[in-house]
């Protein structure tokens, strides 16, 4: 966006011209994601079932390559043994018990602009309850300048 | 008794009351019929007030049992607007209905849905209706196939495609021989922040990177215990930035100057005989004997090496070849 600058004593205007010239906008290239892997953990595995089975849909529409997608059978159990009561009855106790499910999926050669698009769709319709993990793999080129220094050849 | 405890609050004397063993009527010689006065409803209190009739203040004044009747509280229902599903068509457009994430509301969705758990196992299920276990619970109303189909389709046009000439993994390894690992963490905090997405993992093959013999023992060296040498994996974590751009500069940085690093040579980097990992012979002495005694050294002392020396000593001192001849006694 050009700005125009108005001061009070000498009203300057730009023209159209110049503001085109400042507003060109640099290519920049796209990204490329050898990998992206995504980890969903929740309270509730039918909320986490049906949210994985949307972001499996979604990428099939998109055209995203799903390598692997599942989840452990069993979900991650910590529990606690309190003290039942407030004061002495040391033998008689409460246990309480957290449940975390998981669900993995692997998405597999994706470039940044489908990256991009399929994760904000998927995460602006995240559920209350889940969490999400991405672990981005870019591949990249190697520095232009990592060659041999001139003297030791 | 006819005077009711509500009538002494209009006696014209105030509070006091007194009760009398005949009634109002007889008290006063059966002249005057004292009529119950009940509260008047709005159409009458309307309709005496456009004939000129001033309205009157009327607290305190009982309600007839035909205005009782009349009163809408356990009326209300039965005369409540159906619930919206019943006007629904099986073939209406359901995103239209419901388009974004929103709190189950059971007079909108036309399933019959139960949820719940009883103590006695002779209830019924509770149903939708005043149903808390539906309210609490995400719902995925609003991301029905068709609708999923809908975004997907429209969000198509943001997407690219991959290279063509990237499809296995080797030729994205050569091409590409640099991987840039990053993490991202969605929280329902209030924050968007999460300090565990600063970590930068950088991975390559050291293959990739154009180093002399030299170079290559010094850069291996200098990793310690980054390198894998069974894979050949160079693996460089970078977390002492707070922002990921920092420490993504600073990875680049380090490969820089490991590279660099590598190719110099310092003055007491030069290895003695004793300081080299193989066992090496300037190329002016070398010989048959030098060179089965170099791959011994080498490559390890196996049946065919220590074969192979023997027989270049042999040759070399000069000596005749063993015959074994059974000792006969």
């Amino acid at each position: 966006m050009f700005r125009m600058l108005i001061s009070p004593l000498n009203q300057i205007r730009t023209c159209s011209s110049v503001a085109s010239a400042v507003n060109t906008k640099v290519p920049v290239p796209d990204k490329l994601f050898k990998k992206i892997d995504i980890e969903l953990r929740a309270h509730e595995p039918a909320v986490l079932k049906s949210y994985s089975w949307f972001m499996n849909a979604s990428a099939k529409e998109l055209d995203v390559n799903v390598e692997k997608s599942y989840a452990p059978e069993e979900p991650h159990k910590e529990r606690k043994t309190l003290l039942r009561s407030a004061h002495v009855h040391k033998k008689h106790r409460v246990q309480y018990e957290y449940r975390t499910y998981y669900h993995f999926i692997t998405l597999k050669h994706l470039t940044g602009s489908t990256a991009d698009t399929y994760l904000e769709y998927v995460q602006r319709n995240l559920p209350e309850g889940v969490s999400m993990k991405v672990i981005k793999t870019e591949i990249q080129k190697h520095l232009p300048h990592l060659k041999p220094p001139p003297t030791s050849q | 008794m006819e005077i009711s405890m509500r009538g002494w609050r209009l006696s014209p004397i105030g509070c006091r009351y007194f009760s009398t063993s005949q009634t109002g009527s007889a008290r006063f010689g059966g002249e005057r019929k004292v009529e119950k006065e009940f509260r008047k409803d709005a159409a009458t209190i309307l309709e005496e007030e456009k004939n000129g009739v001033f309205r009157v203040l009327d607290i305190g004044k009982p309600v007839s049992s035909s205005m009782r009747k009349e009163t809408p509280r356990r009326q209300s229902l039965a005369r409540c607007a159906p619930p919206r599903h019943s006007t629904m068509k099986p073939d209406q457009d359901w995103g239209n209905v419901w388009p974004a994430a929103r709190t189950f509301h059971p007079a909108v969705v036309p399933l019959p849905v139960r949820q719940g758990v009883t103590q006695i196992k002779k209830q019924v299920i509770p149903s939708k209706y005043a149903n808390t276990e539906l309210l609490k619970i995400p719902n995925f109303l609003h991301l029905t196939p068709p609708a999923v189909a809908k975004h997907c389709s429209a969000l198509k046009k943001y997407c690219t495609q991959w290279p063509a000439g990237l499809d296995t993994e080797e030729d994205v390894d050569r091409h590409f021989p640099v991987q840039v690992i990053t993490s991202d963490y969605l929280n329902s905090s209030s924050s968007v922040r999460d300090r565990r997405s600063r970590v930068v993992t950088l991975r390559f093959k050291l293959s990739s990177l154009d180093l002399d013999h030299h170079a290559r023992d010094k850069i291996i060296r200098l990793l310690g215990d980054r390198y894998d040498e069974v894979e050949d994996l160079v693996s460089l974590t970078t977390d002492r930035c707070p922002y990921r751009g920092q420490n993504l500069d600073y990875s680049k940085y380090l490969i820089t100057a490991l590279y660099f690093e590598s190719w110099k040579t310092e003055p007491w980097e030069n290895k003695d005989h004793l300081d080299r990992e193989s066992y090496e012979v300037p190329e002016a002495e070398i010989n048959a004997l030098q060179q089965a005694l170099k791959k011994v050294l080498n490559s390890g002392e196996d049946e065919q090496t220590l074969r192979e020396y023997k027989e270049a000593a042999r040759k070399h001192l000069s000596l005749p070849a063993q015959d074994i001849n059974p000792i006969c006694v």
